[in-house]
């Protein structure tokens, strides 16, 4: 019954149900991308995460069962598998996540630059003159310790 | 013990070399120069370039070797330079996060500075509860400046919530958007706020860098501008003639007729050896330390006992404008001691420490959400990026013998028996988060974020790991004396944040660092 958890449809329907994206595209951003859309590999998790999704199809009643449910029932699913198998669940969920919010078109959709944080870091803007000035309402309200 | 081999006695072996015993190394060396002093550390040297934050998959590194649990990169499966050990930590309401190699949990620390207050040194005489140290902030106070000269510190001069300190060493980090946004949000509220006292390099210093805000300083400072003490104190320490001896694990305190003797360790080459001493240090956290001690049967009632962790919970607000996202040192923008002292009015004594923090990577955020997944997931996390402030809301943990360090049944990989802690959040504790909550909120929403959500517990925040071997005058009620000493061991010494009687509710390494030059000194008088 759970021999179908290797295929690319219901492989796909799964990364899609956990990552939808976004249909509406936000005010000068792109839109979020579905999982396969931002390029994930489906079949990579079939390899680290067999146990969870295996419980998918049962919980499902088979794997093209999940692929043709709607997305409230696919969801209905991934939680009850969730919440029964955390620990199963987490090798599926993490390597997804990291895949997608390491894309490349997941981190533009953010507005974010794809490089790494090194080795030219960031701007930090400095506190302005009113961040001062209100420094100094603190400093003059005298000592708050006791001792 | 005949497949022992034996080294050369040394005058002191040092048991750790994160913040207390590369501190306490450090001084040492340079109070008693003619003494041999000897470090035995169960990890090695981090190597700067195989830090992630040149890698394209820097943000997955929290996932495995990487993680801030050792329990994680144990689980994870792949090589992590921290040599770890698990701890059932299936009984304790927060996980315990460290890192174990030279430099400590320091590799991976916010590196946020602040000094506990006078207060907390005296809490039993002051608020009737807890209890005091056995000396105060003023006996203190030498070595917090020494030790900040030491560790490096940006900050500002002036804050009105402590007594006055020495300029510091480099000019406060930059604020940024959010931490000015944070700053409006005290100021319409008339609470205290402040830059945060951070060991990072605002500016190039110690034959560091200057930080360049790249952000994700708990997978280790690529750029060494975070200090750790692998390049603060060890350097020196070793300059100095300390041995320091990596990749070797103390597995047992040797002690005869009250005294320690020496220390049997497992080194690289798999082989035990036995290393005499006339004094053996102990400086392993919380956790560690207690274990080899009880693991060695160091005869004491309060041994293992009152760990405490500092109680956190979250504030998260949202903002209509653009902020930093995740850049610059995540720890370390402004604080507020304004509810730090007792106000007995709101009902628990004692108060709270309120820290506006930086935002974390994408798929830490991601990873923080409840569920995770899904489009409700995806649609708070598009809300929240780059536009939110967290306040972390840290509270006093108060001495309870109940949460403990206790040892289990089995042997583990390095030699040691199993460990596992017990640690629940006390009445006192979820009052305290409770109410700094709500001023968090408060603030957030005079800063004018338009939703406030709450994590009322953050599990995953057991940095702090204190207290059990705190110090006291009564051998049923603590471990060592003032000195750090062990009552039942004379010549046995703890020169970390075990020691601890009280813990304040601020982060402890500044007072790591002080406290275990105070013991590097105690020592020195008498062997120097």
């Amino acid at each position: 019954m759970t021999a179908g958890y290797k295929s690319p449809q219901f492989l796909r329907a799964v990364v899609d149900t956990l990552l939808p994206g976004e249909t509406a595209k936000p005010s000068g951003r792109a839109a979020l991308p579905s999982g396969s859309a931002a390029g994930l590999d489906p079949a990579t998790y079939a390899k680290v995460a067999r146990s969870a999704l295996e419980a998918i199809v049962d919980a499902a009643g088979g794997a093209s069962a999940f692929v043709r449910a709607a997305e409230a029932d696919r969801i209905a699913v991934l939680r009850d598998v969730e919440r029964k198998l955390p620990v199963p669940f987490r090798t599926l969920l993490a390597p997804v996540l990291a895949d997608y919010y390491e894309s490349r078109a997941v981190i533009a959709a953010f507005g974010w630059r794809a490089e790494p944080p090194q080795p030219r870091g960031h701007p930090l803007p400095p506190a302005d003159e009113e961040t001062h000035r209100r420094l100094d309402r603190v400093r003059q309200r005298g000592k708050l310790w006791r001792g | 013990m005949a497949r022992l081999r034996k080294c050369d006695p040394v005058d002191v072996v040092v048991i750790g070399a994160g913040f207390g015993g590369a501190a306490f190394c450090k001084r040492l060396s340079e109070r008693a120069p003619a003494r041999r002093i000897v470090c035995l550390e169960r990890g090695g040297w981090v190597d700067a370039a195989t830090m992630p934050a040149y890698g394209s998959d820097w943000q997955r590194a929290v996932l495995g070797a990487w993680a801030t649990s050792p329990n994680m990169r144990l689980s994870a499966g792949r090589a992590s330079a921290s040599a770890d050990y698990p701890v059932d930590d299936s009984d304790s309401a927060f996980k315990p996060l460290m890192w174990n190699g030279v430099g400590g949990s320091t590799i991976t620390w916010a590196a946020h500075f602040p000094r506990l207050h006078p207060s907390d040194f005296r809490t039993r005489t002051l608020d009737a509860i807890g209890d005091d140290w056995p000396f105060g902030y003023f006996e203190l106070e030498r070595y917090y400046d020494m030790n900040d000269a030491e560790v490096g510190v940006s900050g500002l001069s002036g804050d009105p919530a402590y007594p006055a300190k020495p300029p510091r060493t480099m000019p406060p980090l930059p604020l940024g958007r959010l931490g000015i946004t944070a700053a409006r949000g005290f100021d319409r509220l008339s609470w205290h706020w402040w830059p945060v006292d951070a060991a990072v390099n605002s500016i190039a210093h110690g034959g560091r860098a200057a930080c360049n805000h790249c952000g994700p300083c708990l997978i280790g400072c690529a750029t060494r501008a975070k200090s750790s003490v692998d390049c603060t104190y060890w350097p020196k320490a070793i300059a100095n003639g300390v041995e320091l001896r990596t990749q070797a694990i103390a597995v047992h305190i040797e002690i005869e007729a009250g005294r320690a003797k020496a220390v049997v360790y497992r080194a690289a080459d798999g082989r035990d050896y036995v290393q005499p001493a006339d004094f053996v240090v102990v400086a392993g956290n919380g956790i560690g330390t207690a274990r080899l001690l009880l693991a060695s049967e160091v005869a004491s009632p309060a041994l293992g006992r009152n760990l405490m962790y500092h109680p956190v919970a979250y504030a998260r607000g949202m903002f209509a404008e653009e902020l930093d996202g995740p850049v610059g040192p995540v720890g370390c923008a402004i604080y507020s001691h304004e509810f730090y002292e007792t106000d007995e009015r709101r009902g628990f004594k004692r108060g709270v420490h309120l820290q506006v923090t930086r935002e974390n990577a994408l798929l830490l955020q991601a990873l923080r959400l409840d569920p995770a997944w899904g489009r409700d997931a995806q649609r708070l996390l598009r809300e929240e990026f780059g536009r939110s402030i967290a306040v972390v809301v840290m509270a006093e943990d108060l001495p309870e013998p109940k949460n403990r360090v206790t040892l289990t049944d089995r042997i583990e990989a390095d030699g040691l028996p199993g460990v596992r802690i017990e640690y629940s959040l006390s009445t006192h504790g979820r009052k305290s988060l409770d109410f700094g909550l709500d001023r968090a909120e408060e603030m957030l929403r005079a800063a004018v974020s338009h939703r406030v959500v709450r994590l009322p517990l953050a599990p995953m925040t057991g940095w702090h790991l204190l207290g059990t071997a705190r110090m006291g005058a009564d051998p049923w009620q603590s471990v060592t004396d003032a000195h750090g000493r062990c009552h039942s061991v004379e010549n046995l010494i703890v020169a970390d944040g075990s020691l601890f009687p009280t813990v304040g509710a601020v982060n402890p390494g500044s007072t790591i660092g002080a406290l275990a030059l105070k013991i590097a000194d105690d020592l020195a008088r008498e062997i120097a």
